[in-house]
């Protein structure tokens, strides 16, 4: 049953996870069960580009590092790239974290870094690239054995993980709890809890003061994560668009859309960088204030 | 785009990658890099060494060679002066040995001249004697008019 090619099934089908999860029939994937599935589902395809980009960045870097430790050879090649993204993160880390020690931030701003660049940068792959060519596979290798598949277009097949605000939350959660560790670790239980209410009325107002700063607390994970899906969900959004310039109207408006193509993929580029520093700095900013003690 | 079960396991992914990166990249390239990072300031540092013994060493050098320079510069003075000493000396040395030779020579001339003339005037004597002899005869010998003949002889 393949449905017609329309404007909106066209928008869809490119906004859609692939989700597996578990209904009452058993685990599935089949995207008109997916109501049923309730919390306990995954976006199959976000987590296998998340995934696979997490592992290429381990690679790469561990491929850099030089076999024999000797420091006598110029750096070369990938190993030049490493340690210039190395110097980069350690800038940065220095700047924002001063001469406090601790010995994840660095690493932990660097993973973030890079892995987020990169699942960015799959923005810059044409809009209908993998979805289409995974949707074939799929139909090709388990059209007949899976109900579900019936068409290469009933193949959901998101390609930009950070455009799935569950990447990016999930991120942002996992700083969440590192805040709240180093909170807890360098300040203790009780200087931790006592950021949390005694701010900023004083003890006589307790309630309010926990309520406010649970705000305060709270929002900034949610506001990491959200910042990061909200830039990289419209910049796919007028990839999206622009595509369908190309394939929705006539042949001059066609052509506008391949010029209008390269200059939002060019600027871009500059938001894929640039969203990516922003969740690295901000991440380190957020460590850092889980670092200090002292009243503000 | 519902929230789901995605968001925890990216969150474990998270913790995976970044658990990873801490324990096995990062460290060994961040050492790797301090490393070098020593290696070249300690050889910058040999170098700016190397470059000042050069500076003291040229300067050394030079001294050195201004010394030696003035230092042959008076040898050569000092065989200069001594040279032409041994030559004066020399020099009045043979004036003096030449003088003593002539002297010497001219002492020895005189003698046989001196010599040839006292022969002669024997001889001469003689000669006249003899022919005086053959002259007048036996009336004139030697020993009777021996003094009128010291006398002549003398008188030559």
């Amino acid at each position: 049953m393949a449905k017609e090619l329309t404007t909106e099934s066209y928008i869809q089908h490119h906004l859609t996870n692939l989700t597996c999860g578990k209904t009452p029939d058993g685990w599935t994937c089949d995207p008109y069960k997916v109501d049923q599935m309730g919390f306990w589902a995954f976006h199959v395809d976000s987590l296998f580009w998340s995934i696979a980009l997490g592992a290429l960045f381990i690679f790469v870097f561990k491929m850099a590092i030089p076999k024999t430790s000797d420091s006598n050879s110029a750096p070369t090649g990938a190993q030049n790239f490493v340690e210039m993204c190395i110097e980069f993160v350690e800038d940065n880390v220095q700047s924002l974290f001063g001469s406090i020690k601790n010995t994840l931030i660095a690493p932990l701003a660097l993973t973030v870094f890079v892995w987020i660049l990169l699942m960015n940068l799959m923005d810059l792959v044409p809009v209908d690239f993998l979805p289409v060519l995974a949707g074939h596979l799929a139909y090709l290798f388990a059209g007949e054995s899976v109900e579900w598949i019936n068409s290469p277009e009933s193949f959901y097949f998101k390609v930009v993980p950070t455009t799935d605000p569950n990447i990016t939350l999930g991120m942002a959660f996992a700083v969440f709890i590192l805040t709240i560790y180093y909170s807890i670790t360098v300040k203790g239980v009780k200087a931790f809890i006592a950021e949390l209410t005694l701010h900023p009325f004083g003890k006589w107002l307790i309630p309010v003061n926990f309520v406010l700063e649970m705000v305060n607390f709270i929002a900034k994970p949610i506001s990491l994560g959200l910042r990061l899906f909200g830039n990289l969900y419209a910049g796919e959004m007028i990839f999206i668009l622009i595509a369908l310039m190309l394939f929705f109207s006539s042949i001059p408006i066609g052509i506008l859309g391949f010029g209008l193509h390269l200059v939002w993929a060019l600027f871009h580029i500059l938001i894929v960088a640039l969203q990516a520093f922003i969740f690295m700095a901000l991440t380190i900013a957020y460590l850092s204030m889980a670092h200090e003690t002292e009243e503000h | 785009m519902n929230i789901n079960a995605t968001l925890l396991a990216q969150a474990v992914v998270m913790i995976v990658f970044v658990a990873i990166c801490w324990r096995y990249i990062y460290p060994p390239i961040l050492s790797v890099m301090q490393e070098r990072e020593k290696k070249i300031s300690d050889g910058l540092e040999a170098a700016k060494k190397a470059d000042d013994s050069l500076e003291e060493a040229k300067l050394a050098f030079d001294k050195e060679l201004n010394q030696a320079k003035s230092e042959a510069a008076e040898i050569l003075e000092k065989a200069n002066t001594r040279a032409s000493q041994i030559v004066g000396d020399a020099s009045k040395k043979a004036e003096s040995e030449a003088e003593k030779i002539m002297a010497s020579a001219s002492t020895a001339i005189e003698n046989e001249t001196n010599k040839a003339k006292e022969e002669l005037r024997e001889q001469m004597s003689d000669i006249i004697i003899d022919t005086t002899q053959k002259i007048l005869g036996d009336e004139i010998s030697k020993e009777k008019h021996e003094a009128i003949l010291k006398k002549a002889a003398e008188e030559l």
